[in-house]
């Protein structure tokens, strides 16, 4: 219930207070969003498979946007900023479809 | 999953990512037998989802809010071109009126081309034709029969004083500045070396030309000359008399300027 009512909080938050992300930190927002996606989606497999833990659900949801923020970061620093950010794109899209799959599989037995 | 003490097989990256999607704390911490709340119901769960809602609402009411803005680049973009279009129309319009305008003075300049015509005759700069006399000369025999060019001089002269209007002496057109001289045994005409037989063409009255020179001491001269220094000599009047342009080089003029309203 707790989960349900914090996404509800999440969602109302930004509706109404409308926060405008710096200008600075808005190449990381998008990447960041995929990150945290992959760290929900393999939480909701984990939950699947009853081996949920909310603490390692944590540190896999910071840890991942923090390193996907970086990676961005690192590659503006480098001159290859989109081609870094594709990379991960590309890694955390396949371990989203991966997780995806197996909760697929979980449920429908297909 | 593989032991995390054993290295792992080489396989394929993207494979690896695949069969790893799932981080290996959630397996590792269910090893382990005391391990923390299994709950899926906690406050730490509700925080961290709340977060991630709150990332994607950010995310999607900046995209939406930065749409306007995007709008509204594309339509200062439409106007942009809408105002260069008017612009190039009000060019192609200018271009238009030049055009005619350049039409309207080329035809006034064509009106005034005979006038250029006129000059262009008067000063040999082309071609000319009309009626006229061929005159021949072919030096005789003996000292007095030698053509100088004091003789061609004279002759050119006394035709230009019989009412000739273009003069080619052997294919050179007497021009303004032509001359005719002797340099070292040869004559020359426009600084071109020309030979015996002397044929001049002159354009003019045929009748007119052929009487005043006969009335002219130098037409009295060479008469005689044909007789006593059996000099050839003749006049024909033709219908059809054609000469050429003097040279360029005749034609150029370097120093002399025309003076204005000095008729």
């Amino acid at each position: 219930m707790i989960p349900v009512i914090g996404l509800v909080i999440g969602i109302a938050a930004g509706l109404l207070f409308q926060p405008t992300v710096p200008t600075d930190l808005q190449p990381y927002l998008p990447i960041a969003i995929v990150a945290a996606l992959d760290a929900v989606i393999g939480a909701l497999r984990a939950l699947g498979e009853r081996r949920f833990n909310d603490r390692v659900f944590v540190v896999s949801f910071i840890s991942n946007v923090v390193i996907a923020a970086f990676m961005v970061f690192l590659g503006d620093q480098l001159g290859v900023g989109s081609q870094l950010s594709t990379g991960v794109v590309v890694v955390l899209g396949i371990r989203i479809f991966a997780n995806a799959a197996a909760i697929r599989r979980r449920i429908f037995h297909a | 999953m593989a032991d995390p003490e054993t290295p792992e097989r080489a396989v394929g990256l993207l494979e690896q990512i695949a069969d790893t999607a799932l981080d290996d704390d959630y397996y590792v911490v269910r090893a382990g037998s005391a391990g923390p709340s299994r709950e899926f119901n906690t406050v730490l769960t509700g925080v961290v989802l709340a977060v991630f809602a709150l990332l994607v609402a950010i995310a999607a009411i900046q995209t939406r809010s930065d749409r306007p803005a995007t709008e509204r680049e594309r339509a200062t973009l439409i106007s942009d071109i809408g105002s260069r279009k008017e612009l190039l129309a009000g060019r192609e319009e200018t271009a238009d009126r030049l055009r005619s305008q350049v039409a309207d003075l080329q035809s006034a300049v064509i009106s005034i081309d005979p006038a250029l015509e006129e000059v262009r005759l008067l000063a040999a700069d082309g071609q000319a034709k009309g009626p006229g006399v061929r005159v021949t000369a072919v030096p005789g025999s003996g000292l007095s029969g030698d053509i100088t060019d004091r003789d061609l001089q004279i002759l050119v002269n006394t035709f230009w004083y019989a009412g000739a209007e273009a003069i080619s002496l052997n294919g050179q057109r007497i021009g303004t500045t032509t001359s005719i001289h002797n340099a070292g045994g040869v004559i020359k005409v426009n600084y071109v070396a020309i030979g015996a037989p002397f044929d001049l063409e002159v354009i003019g009255d045929p009748e007119t030309l052929e009487d005043r020179f006969d009335d002219t001491p130098t037409g009295r001269l060479w008469e005689q000359r044909r007789s006593s220094a059996a000099i050839r000599f003749d006049v024909t009047g033709s219908d059809d008399l054609s000469v050429g342009a003097a040279p360029k080089d005749r034609l150029t003029i370097r120093h002399a300027k025309a003076i204005e309203g000095g008729a």
